[in-house]
């Protein structure tokens, strides 16, 4: 095994890649395919790093214009009316390219002319969404299902080194389900362009929406579009500043004007493209958003490989221990053998570990469900009383919006409750972990599992330290919960109606009875509101739980298996120290200077691979 | 008796009965309001253009505009023999207070008061656009401001008193969820208050529409076509109409030193011009060969807009119009603001007394509600009969109605009820669907097989019975049109 030296100025990716391949070599030379294991991991994500960028904002604000600006051709569709309806993941591919995705696990995939795309991003029927999104009524959905999303492939170098461009649906108003939808999926998102145009000051919602966004997103800005066509668009932009700073939030503000962009691409004029604005746009999306998740990911991988040279070498040092002074030889069996014993109480279910997470699991389980339960029982009594001093026929669609938007907004602060009791939870049974360890953990330092992450993670900005156990649950719960599940739930709503509504117009009749005769219809009106919202709150209810339910039982899964591997792997580790030490005991003082040299020329090469690596970790 | 008469008895009755009490001023004003021009409303949400609107609608710029959040006070405009403004602060007496007008708008000096101790302020205006009509103005829904915010809702949806408002212009830039949720707070739907009698919706700054392209108002104009067909939309508003309130603004004060700058870049070659007009900021900064100072190159933009310039030019360039009186023609006809003035005369000026009487009923029938008294009971009921029929009334209901969908049968069926009940506009040839002009001997006849159609109709066992009892208002309206051809002949 030989370290190359180190080469600055590189891409983390391809440092972290080179460390990585160090480390699996290393691990294949001492015959550590458990540890090989994790790092292959690790590598797959660095071949595959995506980045993604979701592109947010209300209606007809520029979305798609700034998307296409961004890659230089025209591939969501713009219109002054229909609009966007479907979320488009536009990535890097050598040859364009396009697919539907459908919902499924793992999701669906068909292949698609590009030039058919259109007609699925735009929505069908250019009817306003006024009670969040319109889709296809239960029955059709079923005959015909409408894809969840389109994927498109361009040869473009923005593009290259895993960043994907998502297009979404407009978000409606303040509150929407929609807005609360495009929330939970943000969480997903390494950044978020929030798109509002020129024309006029962010508004109440707009920057409601912002707030809440950071919270849920590492990297959030705004872009301001059109500046091409509002002259004002600087006075805009200085009270937009202000708005934000006042918000107490830093969010930057970027003006671009994608309609100078696109010219400019066509006609190749480099001053046209700097007045666009979008230079600035292109190198914050280079450096701050792709270089900020590149070298997230890089120092996680390399991570993972300081972590294996550490095991190795605390198991060669133990042997070298052995070798060196053969009298106390014997004490480091004796010592290995009692960490043995440890390992394995370790690996049992009567851990304490083990039982911390079996425990929290279950207490989780029913607190989410609890909690749940409470919200929705809260909302089912807000909305029988708004319902008592109103006329259904009059407001059922009113009530309809404004039930989603509540019921969106409770799941979602269900979600939070779970993902960061989880996230505690996760950290605890490490803690146990590492203190049952003890020693164990001192020699052979716990290994850092964030590469298993795979892709794009929620919560970025927990340090390394608390990653190590907090990551874990969160690799279940992006899979499971969050946008997914919310645009699900807004598509629930629609199946439910009010039925027929039988009011005559009597008044036309004259006066007599006329009072009594509509209080009677409009009692019967609300009884069947009633059991329309209980009917729709008992179907989330159901999805919500049973969503929750697998998530946690996943996490919980997770869990055990990666401390199990762990306890393993430390296992490992000491059988294979405590094998070499035993031999020690036993060969001759030739064969142990012998070994002794090999091992340090090991160990020096482990501390090079292990100092490498760590120049990786500090970026 | 007409009803207005009968409005003004059961008003006169309702005076005694609350003679003494403190609730005389008010039932005071509601005579004197039906007397009044009727009152309009523009609202909508922050910076869709109700300022520049109303200052299109009475053809000067009165109201103040601006990039930023602008209005932040309700104000009337209303017409008088003098210039003056006058502040109502919350709980205090009115009081009159100094303005200046310099280039543009009415600068109100507050003279320190704050804006939101100042319920309204009164711009008194000797105008003959006023004089059909009172303008509200109305500050943004949706503003950053919370006590800004509330204000419009005060206005249009108080909790304890009924609306000043006789009807709304309601601006919508695209729809949106808070528009429909402001409508329906404005309607209270209630059998008894018609609707959407008396709201008319605006696709504002529909030169915006295309962002810059010179078909923008052809495509504003479909988006308002398919709005106002939405089942949504049809609850609460009559129609939806796109308006550039700008280029109306501007081309009702446009001046010929305008025309004659606007004028330099038209003459340039078409290629510098086209590079000139790319962008707002190259307009502001380009070609300082041009004779034309930044300053007055941003006071054309503030005045037309990115679309209005490039139209400008371009119609100078082929000639389409090229004096000022000739592009203030032009672009008055594209700013959509002369089809507004007809839906406008035709759905709300023509109702007036309608419309006058039903914001005084429905404020008698709260006063009596709110605060009964021995006998209030009476007048309630005469508010309630005359609600339910005087034939107007009749005809906003079921045009209510038709409008929530409760009235069904086929399309075209329904849509000529709709026409007939006066839901184009009130004019018989409207109802008709003739021809403003047309004569007198083609309208009887057209009015006489439209009551004999609507008669089998009602008969029709098939008709359902919703359209049956919407059926017979139409013969009402049938009937009332021929009695008014018989009177005149
Ligand atoms: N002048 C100008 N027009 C723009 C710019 N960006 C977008 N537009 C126009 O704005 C309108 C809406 O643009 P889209 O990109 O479809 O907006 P969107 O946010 O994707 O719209 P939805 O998907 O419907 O929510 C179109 O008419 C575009 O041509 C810009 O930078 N300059
Ligand atoms: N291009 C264009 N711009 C318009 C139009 N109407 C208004 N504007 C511009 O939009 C901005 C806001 O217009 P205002 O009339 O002040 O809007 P508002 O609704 O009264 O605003 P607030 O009172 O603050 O809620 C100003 O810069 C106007 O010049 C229009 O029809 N076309
Ligand atoms: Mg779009
Ligand atoms: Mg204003």
């Amino acid at each position: 095994m030989t370290v190359a030296p180190q080469s600055t100025n590189q891409n983390p990716i391809t440092q972290a890649a080179a460390v990585v391949d160090l480390g699996l070599s290393a691990c294949e030379a001492y015959g550590r395919d458990d540890l090989a294991g994790r790092l292959a991991a690790a590598k797959r994500s660095l071949t595959d790093p995506s980045v993604h960028i979701v592109v947010v904002g209300e209606f007809k604000q520029g979305k798609s214009s700034l998307v296409n600006a961004l890659v230089g051709a025209k591939v969501c569709p713009v219109d002054d009316d229909v609009a966007t309806a479907l979320p488009t993941y536009l990535r890097h591919g050598d040859e364009p390219a396009a697919e539907l995705i459908f919902e499924g696990d793992p999701p669906r995939r068909e292949p698609v002319e590009l030039k058919d795309i259109e007609r699925w991003i735009v929505e069908d029927d250019p009817t306003p969404r006024t009670t969040g999104v319109v889709s296809a009524p239960a029955t059709v959905r079923e005959e015909q299902p409408r894809p969840a999303g389109v994927e498109v492939r361009l040869p473009r170098r923005l593009l290259a080194g895993g960043l994907v461009l998502v297009d979404t649906p407009g978000v409606g108003g303040l509150g929407s389900a929609h807005s609360t939808a495009s929330l939970a999926a943000s969480s997903m998102a390494d950044a978020l362009l929030f798109v509002t145009d020129a024309s006029q000051e962010l508004t109440r919602s707009e920057l409601d929406f912002l707030a809440q966004a950071r919270q849920m997103c590492p990297t959030v800005v705004c872009v301001q579009t059109k500046t091409d066509f509002y002259p004002a668009w600087r006075k805009v932009r200085d009270l937009n500043q202000a708005h934000l700073t006042a918000a107490g939030t830093d969010i930057p503000i970027i003006p671009v004007s994608s309609t100078l962009r696109s010219r400019a691409v066509a006609a190749n004029d480099t001053d046209l493209n700097n007045e666009s604005g979008f230079p600035e746009l292109i190198s914050f999306i280079r450096d701050r958003v792709r270089g900020d998740a590149t070298t997230r990911l890089a120092s996680e991988a390399a991570a993972g490989v300081v972590a294996v040279a550490e095991q190795i070498i605390s198991q060669f040092e133990s042997e070298k221990a052995a070798l060196a002074d053969p009298a106390a030889a014997q004490q480091v069996v004796a010592q290995l053998t009692q960490v043995k014993e440890r390992v394995e109480a370790l690996k049992s279910a009567a851990a304490r570990w083990s039982q911390t997470l079996s425990d929290g699991i279950a207490d989780l389980t029913s607190d989410v469900e609890h909690d749940l339960k409470n919200r929705i029982r809260e909302v089912i009594a807000e909305a029988d009383r708004a319902m008592e001093d109103t006329d259904p026929a009059d407001t059922w669609a009113e009530m309809q919006s404004w039930l989603e938007s509540t019921v969106a907004g409770e799941m979602l602060a269900n979600y939070t409750l779970l993902r960061d009791r989880a996230t505690a939870l996760s950290e605890q049974v490490g803690q146990h972990f590492q203190e049952a360890s003890g020693e164990v953990l001192r020699q052979f330092p716990v290994f850092n599992p964030t590469p298993l992450a795979g892709s794009v993670d929620v919560d970025h900005n927990i340090d390394l330290e608390k990653m190590k156990v907090g990551k874990q649950a969160m690799v279940a719960l992006k899979s499971a919960y969050g946008g997914a599940i919310m645009f699900v739930m807004i598509g629930l709503m629609t199946g439910i109606t009010l039925g027929p509504i039988a009011l005559g117009i009597g008044v036309i009749m004259g006066r007599k009875g006329l009072r009594d005769e509509k209080k009677k219809q409009v009692a019967a009106r609300q009884q069947q509101a009633k059991n329309a919202v209980r009917r729709y709150c008992d179907q989330v209810s159901f999805v919500m739980g049973k969503d929750s339910r697998d998530t946690l039982r996943r996490i919980q899964r997770e869990l055990r298996d990666h401390y199990t591997a762990l306890a393993e792997e430390l296992n490992r580790s000491n059988a294979e120290a405590l094998r070499s030490a035993t031999e020690a005991t036993k060969s001759t003082q030739a064969e142990r200077d012998k070994r002794i040299k090999d091992l340090d020329a090991e160990l020096t090469r482990l501390r090079q691979l292990k100092q490498r690596a760590e120049a990786v970790t500090a970026g | 008796m007409n009803l207005l008469d009968r409005t003004r008895s059961v008003l006169d009755r309702a005076r005694q009965l609350y003679r003494g009490t403190g609730h005389e001023p008010r039932l005071a004003e509601m005579g004197e309001r039906l007397d009044e021009p009727l009152r309009v409303a523009i609202a909508g949400r922050v910076k869709a253009g109700k300022s520049t609107l109303l200052n299109a609608l009475v053809a000067d710029r009165l109201a103040p505009t601006d990039a930023g959040e602008c209005t932040r006070i309700v104000t009337w405009y209303q017409d008088g023999h003098t210039y003056q403004v006058t502040a109502h602060p919350r709980g205090e007496q009115p009081r009159q207070l100094r303005f200046h007008r310099d280039a543009g708008a009415i600068e109100v000096d507050l003279n320190g008061l704050a804006p939101e101790k100042v319920t309204s302020l009164t711009v008194t205006w000797p105008s003959q656009a006023l004089r059909t009509a009172t303008l509200i103005d109305t500050p943004g829904i949706g503003s950053l401001s919370d006590q800004v915010a509330g204000r419009a809702f005060e206005l249009l949806a108080p909790e304890d008193e009924e609306t000043p408002a006789d009807a709304v212009l309601y601006l919508l830039r695209h729809l949106h969820r808070n528009d429909l949720d402001f409508l329906r707070a404005f309607h209270d739907t209630e059998v008894s208050q018609p609707n959407p009698v008396n709201a008319i919706g605006i696709l504002s700054r529909a030169d915006e529409i295309g962002v810059g392209r010179l078909d923008s108002v052809a495509s504003a104009r479909r988006i308002a076509t398919r709005m106002a067909a939405d089942p949504n939309v049809r609850r609460v508003v009559q129609t939806v109409v796109p308006v550039a309130g700008l280029l109306a603004e501007t081309a009702a004060t446009l001046t010929e030193s305008e025309v004659a700058q606007l004028r330099k870049v038209a003459e340039l070659p078409v290629r510098e011009a086209e590079s000139l007009l790319l962008s707002a900021d190259r307009f502001v900064q380009q070609m300082p060969e041009l004779g034309l100072t930044s300053i007055e190159r941003e006071a054309l933009l503030a005045r037309f807009g990115m679309y209005g310039v490039r139209l400008v030019i371009s119609m100078m360039r082929h000639k389409v119009a090229t004096t000022a009186t000739e592009l203030a023609a032009e672009l008055t006809d594209r700013s959509g603001i002369s089809d507004l003035r007809e839906v406008l005369s035709s759905l709300f000026f023509e109702r007036r007394d309608v419309l006058k009487s039903r914001s005084a009923l429905l404020a008698l029938d709260r006063l009596t509600r709110t605060e009964p008294r021995s006998g209030s009971e009476a007048v309630a009921a005469e508010v309630e009969e005359i609600i339910a029929s005087a034939h107007p009334f009749r005809e906003l209901q079921v045009l209510s109605a038709i409008r929530a969908g409760w009235v069904t049968g086929k399309p075209d069926v329904v849509a000529e009820l709709e026409r007939l009940i006066g839901g184009a506009g009130a004019a018989t040839p409207l109802r008709l669907g003739l021809p403003a002009d047309a004569d007198d001997p083609t309208v009887a006849a057209a009015a006489g097989d439209a009551l004999a159609r609507w008669q089998r109709r009602a008969e029709n066992p098939l008709t359902g019975h919703e359209l049956a009892i919407a059926a017979r208002v139409a013969i009402r309206s049938c009937e009332g049109m021929l009695a008014a051809l018989q009177e005149r002949r």
